[in-house]
């Protein structure tokens, strides 16, 4: 078809309704606050490695949704996860990335939480164990039995990763939530401890999900020069996209052959346990965080919407924990050489993201994204993310291919949202 | 002094400066003709958020020349990085036969592409800043890169990262 007019170009594309979504979806600030308060605020996160925090009183601080989070390791050893606010008059707490409540403060005393502003220091459960001049300011009407900090939903689960969920009451269990999708990464990834060797951020002016979306697919392969010379053949080509509930999806595994890249080696040698050798398992987890096992080394990607046309995405690599200092510096060259900031393909998938993005600005005209490839659920079936988007169209009572609508009224008997 | 009348501590300088030209010009090979044999190089980091010290990228001087040579197979940032560099110490050793030397740089982001190049193109935004770690082999009045440590300040790094820096 040659060059079409403006009617030809926002005509519906003649294929089936989830085979296609609406732009409005990427770009829409009122879709964007809905996902915040309907998803994101509901569902399970892995906010960082418990190796971040390996010591008593260490601490990470995050945010889920821009409520901020502090995760802290108490003397018995738990993580446990608080909203970042002390109680009094809503200052931020602890305002470092990392730290230990080991070390006294300006403002407080070791092995407390302390608001530097007036004082108030809470314990690692915490729990509120001083509140400057209580009697004087509060006499009886308010002690600092009544003002502890606002306790997050936490776990350590599936390698070593902390889960918070801001939900109180989570409908989902973590294990019912993730556990199919990691079965097939879990004998790896929990033979042993790991630990992060790698951290860093890019902030993209693109929507979350189209990040997301890449980890979905592999058509976009045909971008990376890297992945097509070391790995399109027939096994490459014939690796299924397998759907789990709740939006998740798994990419199954095939023997890279990184000899055939210049200047890359074979990483048999140091696969992590029970995994075949130059193996690779790709775990996509709805609404956006994605765990990918390239036989050496584990990469974590989880996202940060920070506005419809802005995420922060957070990239980790893991090891095995009880690694030698050389097989450590391997394993780091290994997932540098892909993934690092100054790798061969991690690159390459921000421009094309935010190149989506860039189309699809706030206020752009809507129009529709394709995502209607069928091809057996092998790896170039966009399967992945047409799955992700029913589920998504759930949590959002919003249709994604007109998502003005709700969703329920086109599937009426099923339940709004999935976690119901 | 050498005996070709240089100050070794100034052949330092200007090897460094010219590297920092060769880069901004994506001269690799210019930039590999100032390196010996068995250059190493190095892009580091410290990351507070993992209480880290971590490797973004390494290789010898062949792993390097193969990384520059499978460039243009690549997709990229067409924005060219422009770095402003200030030698801040040299140290020559006292037999004159090797130096080691400390510099800040701050590298700027051209912008051709950016996020619309439509907008973006044709001004300049901080891209990343640091320290550049040199060793160098002293040798017939000229200084060889052994080996070249970019410590980076940064942990946020977005899309236009590519190349050596």
């Amino acid at each position: 078809m040659p060059a079409r007019n403006h009617s030809q170009w926002l005509a519906k594309p003649k294929l089936e309704g989830g085979e296609w979504i609406d732009s409005r979806v990427y770009s829409d600030q009122n879709v964007f606050d809905d996902e915040m308060e309907r998803i994101f605020k509901k569902v399970w996160i892995p906010v960082c490695h418990e190796s971040e925090l390996p010591k008593p009183y260490d601490f990470r601080t995050t945010s889920i949704a821009g409520e901020p989070i502090i995760i802290a390791r108490g003397p018995d050893n738990e993580v446990r996860a608080f909203l970042n606010v002390c109680p009094h008059r809503g200052m931020l707490l602890e305002r470092r990335p990392s730290g230990s409540f080991l070390e006294g403060q300006p403002s407080g005393n070791p092995k407390r939480i302390t608001c530097m502003f007036h004082a108030w220091q809470f314990d690692m459960k915490g729990s509120c164990v001083y509140v400057a001049r209580e009697k004087e300011g509060y006499q009886d009407r308010l002690c600092k039995e009544d003002v502890g900090l606002r306790r997050l939903r936490c776990e350590v689960k599936f390698g070593g990763f902390v889960w918070v969920s801001l939900d109180d009451n989570p409908k989902i269990s973590l294990e019912d939530w993730a556990g199919e999708p990691f079965d097939c990464l879990r004998k790896s990834i929990d033979a042993e401890p790991l630990e992060v060797f790698h951290y860093h951020k890019a902030i993209i002016d693109t929507n979350y999900k189209l990040w997301h979306d890449t980890n979905s697919e592999f058509y976009h392969d045909f971008m990376h020069y890297h992945n097509r010379v070391t790995g399109f053949n027939d096994a490459y080509f014939a690796r299924k996209n397998f759907a789990f509930k709740h939006g998740h999806v798994v990419v199954g595994t095939f023997e890279v052959n990184y000899e055939n890249y210049e200047g890359f080696e074979s990483r048999g040698a140091l696969s992590f346990p029970h995994l075949p050798p130059n193996q690779w398992y790709m775990v996509d987890l709805f609404p956006g965080m994605n765990f990918n096992l390239r036989g050496s080394a584990l990469r974590c990607d989880v996202v940060t919407p920070l506005g419809p046309d802005k995420v922060m995405i957070e990239f980790r690599g893991l090891g095995l924990k009880r690694d030698t200092p050389e097989e450590r510096e391997t394993r780091i060259n290994h997932h540098n050489s892909i993934w690092g900031p100054f790798g061969r393909n991690l690159h390459e998938d921000l421009i094309g993201v935010a190149g989506q993005g860039t189309t699809m600005r706030p206020h752009t005209e809507p129009r529709q994204i394709l995502h209607g490839r069928h091809e057996n659920q092998t790896i170039h079936d966009e399967i992945g993310m047409r799955h992700y988007y029913d589920e998504w169209g759930r949590w959002m009572d919003r249709l994604p291919n007109d998502p003005d609508q709700p969703w329920h009224e086109r599937n009426p008997g099923e339940s709004a949202e999935a976690a119901e | 002094m050498h005996k070709n009348g240089h100050d070794a501590a100034s052949v330092v300088r200007d090897t460094i400066y010219r590297a920092t030209m060769a880069l901004d010009d994506q001269k690799w090979e210019d930039w590999l003709d100032l390196c010996d044999e068995n250059f190493h190089y190095k892009i580091t980091a410290f990351s507070p958020e993992i209480n880290k010290d971590m490797i973004y990228l390494q290789g010898q001087r062949k792993e390097v020349e193969t990384l520059v040579r499978l460039l243009p197979k690549h997709n990229t940032d067409h924005s060219p990085l422009r770095r402003h560099t200030s030698v801040y110490t040299v140290d020559v050793a006292d037999d004159m036969s090797t130096a080691s030397a400390v510099s800040s740089f701050v590298i700027y982001q051209n912008m051709l592409d950016g996020v619309n190049s439509h907008l973006d193109s044709g001004e300049s935004r901080l891209f990343l800043i640091g320290k550049y770690h040199d060793t160098f082999k002293l040798e017939d009045g000229k200084a060889k890169f052994v080996k070249r440590e970019v410590r980076l300040d940064n942990r946020r790094l977005d899309k236009g990262s590519h190349w050596p820096l």
